[in-house]
């Protein structure tokens, strides 16, 4: 038998180079933003008296309309996003689980979509929700040139057309995940339950869904905390535009980080970004970790 | 380094205790060769920058965009290399949008890194990149007399507290292309006021209808980014408005003159003639929309005419007209000042090597090359009296009034913010059309005003 010290010091041999690269690439920058956070710091003000202001970002932050407007904006997406994903996904993870002829391929094409850097896609998009030559223009309405709509121009078909993208590039992912639940279910539950006679709504309602909770639960948390931090698909298809309706919050600090070089402000944004996912992955951790952790003890 | 231990009775445990402690140890020796290779990798590149032979050439790099035409770039900087064999210019090619740009630039300038040696500033950057000690001071090697010879708006534009940073490139200035063949059509001559452009552009549309349901009347740059406020500027300074106060330390936009001309391309422009897909353009979506045959007026800039008289990219070829601008009944036509000046980081090791490539390419031959080449206007005044640049760009003539009178955008550090700032104000009110805009005018000046007032109150 290995003595628990001798188990404890490999343990931490094993796991050392995984906690150095976590605080050199993510514990050293998230503290350094947030001593940033406490500067009133522009970078093309260099002269800049009383350049300490303790919480004075965070208040300017929590007063400035352009920010409510940009997390409310998020909070929108991250909403409608992460529901139609899962419901999506569930329906994907569902037909795919099937046995059917050529189920091979067609679990790989549904990937594609997620597997499409998220650039390329949203260019792809751009061009298809173009007014004149966009595909889903002539897809609608063929040759009625006059009814052609430039869905990015108008700020709440824009705001749809960024929901829709999302969606579409990863709905299936979250089919994987549930698809990975799925499997864990033993036949033997379904066997039994058609011979007491459930019909198969029953049998999805009463068996697969309550046995599905924890990966449902676990896709909820991957995709609530990437939706919020949504950029790439933002900066490629609309630049936050028309008006701001399409800003998120990530899209507003990166603007203000870089390009208008408030370092301050921008570091005040990203590290309010970076709270808000911690407090969400620490909620779900609480509710979905202890269930999971509760079906590996039993 | 791990002793090793006896463990009597379980000689099957034995096996994956070992292959922890290999794995461990694997890890912990790769983890140190990386760390090795790091500390090599610093070491090599300040070795590097101190070796300096005489025999190989030296490398300058040069950051610059992805160019409208690529072609005339190659062939200029060939000519450079082949006449100064000495030196090599590496290019490393950043995004074509403005912003894109200056983002990328300044993250290497933010980090002083000296790998890069030279660059393209946009007419706004100046103050900005002056004020960060991001740009050399060119006073010694650009004196007066040198700077004369330019148009005197791009001087301006490269000047901050009566220091130069920038030698223009070129000129570029808002102008209107239009279709020739429609206006002739229908007996018009080119608009002089925003109203009869509109009023232009409605007899065409109404006459085209059958034969060309897809034609608009207007086609700009309104997408929320940068151009949205050079082509607002114009508008509303040919209203008589302006973005800022004449003394520069005041947003300007509840004006009555501002906000009358900002309804006016709400209701007319946008909402009429040119349609709302307008706000999803810039440059490149406007002008592909107007070569494709599918509008009649067009607001660009200069390079706009090499690409619409090039059948590679136009269906209009010999079909294009371009003009002034047109302005208000009681105002005067203003062309937003654009264009790019070449800067010398201040973290250069390399400054003379970088001036002399500036000096070359400013030179009366290579902007002679661009005018004829890529359509670029030249900056140096001498050159439009040229016949071949003359022959090449007849419209030069006549706008050359235009380009002596270009309006700058605002010229401050903060820049960047308030560029920001227009650019959600302007986007708002043209694409809400419910929106109070002299309410989302007044918000855009107090929050101008705040920065402009933070700026104001530092030293340089």
């Amino acid at each position: 038998m290995t003595t628990p010290s001798s188990d404890q010091t490999t343990g931490w041999i094993m796991v050392l180079p995984a906690l150095a690269c976590i605080a050199v690439f993510s514990l050293y920058p998230a503290m350094d933003s947030f001593f940033l956070s406490l500067y009133r710091l522009y970078v093309s003000l260099p002269g800049l008296e009383t350049s300490f202001i303790g919480f004075g970002n965070y208040e300017q932050l929590f007063r400035d309309p352009v920010a409510h407007q940009a997390f409310l904006t998020t909070l929108g997406f991250v909403i409608l996003s992460t529901t139609f994903e899962l419901l999506l996904g569930t329906g994907i993870a569902l037909v795919i689980h099937e046995r059917f002829k050529g189920r091979g391929w067609v679990r790989g094409s549904v990937l594609i979509p997620w597997a499409i850097p998220t650039v390329v896609a949203s260019q792809m998009w751009r061009f298809l929700a173009n007014d004149q030559y966009g595909a889903i223009n002539f897809v609608l309405f063929g040759d009625r040139v006059n009814a052609y709509v430039p869905w990015l121009a108008d700020p709440w078909t824009a705001f749809g057309v960024i929901v829709m993208v999302d969606v579409w590039k990863t709905s299936s992912f979250v089919g994987l995940l549930v698809l990975a639940g799925l499997q864990v279910i033993p036949d033997g539950i379904y066997d039994a339950a058609r011979i007491d006679g459930a019909t198969a709504w029953q049998r999805f309602w009463h068996i697969t869904l309550p046995l599905l909770k924890p990966a449902l639960l676990a896709a909820l948390l991957f995709r609530t905390i990437d939706a919020f931090r949504v950029f790439d698909l933002i900066f490629v298809m609309t630049q936050g535009g028309p008006g701001d309706a399409t800003q998120v919050i990530q899209f507003y600090g990166y603007k203000t980080l870089f390009t208008e070089g408030r370092v301050g402000y921008g570091t005040t944004i990203s590290v309010t970004v970076f709270v808000a996912t911690l407090i969400l992955s620490l909620l779900y951790l609480l509710t979905v970790g202890s269930k999971l952790l509760e079906r590996e003890r039993a | 380094m791990f002793p090793a231990q006896h463990r009597p009775g379980s000689p099957s445990r034995l096996i994956p205790a070992i292959v922890t402690r290999c794995i461990a140890l694997a890890s912990l020796l790769s983890v140190s060769v990386l760390l090795l290779t790091f500390v090599c990798i610093i070491h090599e590149s300040s070795a590097g920058q101190t070796r300096n032979t005489n025999t190989a050439p030296r490398v300058l790099r040069f950051v610059t965009w992805k160019a409208d035409q690529p072609d005339a770039w190659d062939k200029a900087i060939q000519r450079f290399e082949h006449a100064y064999p000495h030196i090599r210019v590496k290019r490393e090619i950043a995004p074509h949008s403005s912003t894109a740009y200056h983002d990328l630039l300044t993250q290497k300038l933010k980090n002083r890194d000296d790998s890069l040696d030279l660059f393209l500033m946009d007419v706004t950057w100046p103050a900005e990149f002056a004020a960060a000690g991001w740009a050399l001071p060119l006073d010694d090697y650009f004196p007066r007399n040198e700077r004369e010879k330019f148009l005197p708006a791009t001087i301006v534009a490269g000047m901050y507290a009566h220091r130069i940073y920038g030698v223009p490139s070129r000129i570029d200035s808002g102008m209107l292309y239009y279709r020739k063949d429609l206006l002739e059509k229908y007996g018009l001559s080119p608009p002089v006021t925003w109203r009869d452009l509109v009023h232009q552009a409605r007899t065409i549309l109404e006459g085209e209808r059958t034969a060309q349901p897809l034609l608009r009347g207007y086609s700009g740059q309104f997408q929320q980014y940068e151009g949205l406020v050079c082509d607002m500027l114009e508008f509303v300074g040919s209203h008589n408005g302006s973005l800022l106060t004449e003394d520069g330390t005041r947003s300007n936009l509840a004006a009555p003159e501002s906000t009358q001309a900002v309804r006016f391309v709400r209701e007319q422009i946008v909402q009429q003639i040119a349609t709302k897909a307008v706000l999803t353009y810039q440059e490149p979506e406007s002008l592909a929309v107007f070569v494709q045959g599918k509008a009649v007026f067009h607001r660009n800039w200069p390079y706009a005419w090499g690409l619409a008289n090039d059948p590679r990219h136009s269906k209009i070829v010999g079909a294009v007209g371009v003009t002034t601008l047109p302005h208000f009944s009681h105002g005067r036509s203003v062309s937003a000042l654009g264009g790019w000046l070449y800067g010398i980081s201040a973290y250069s090791h390399h400054p003379d090597d970088a001036w002399t490539f500036i000096a070359f390419m400013t030179s009366p031959a290579l902007q002679k090359h661009f005018s004829i080449h890529a359509s670029l206007a030249p900056a140096r005044i001498a050159l439009y009296a040229d016949p071949e640049i003359l022959q090449a760009n007849p419209q030069y003539t006549a706008l050359f009034p235009v380009f002596q009178t270009s309006r700058p955008r605002p010229r401050t550090p903060v820049y960047p913010i308030v560029s920001h700032i227009l650019q959600r104000y302007f986007s708002r009110v043209l694409a809400f059309p419910e929106t109070d805009i002299l309410e989302e005018a007044q918000e855009a000046d107090r929050r101008i005003n705040r920065f402009l007032d933070l700026a104001a109150g530092t030293r340089f």
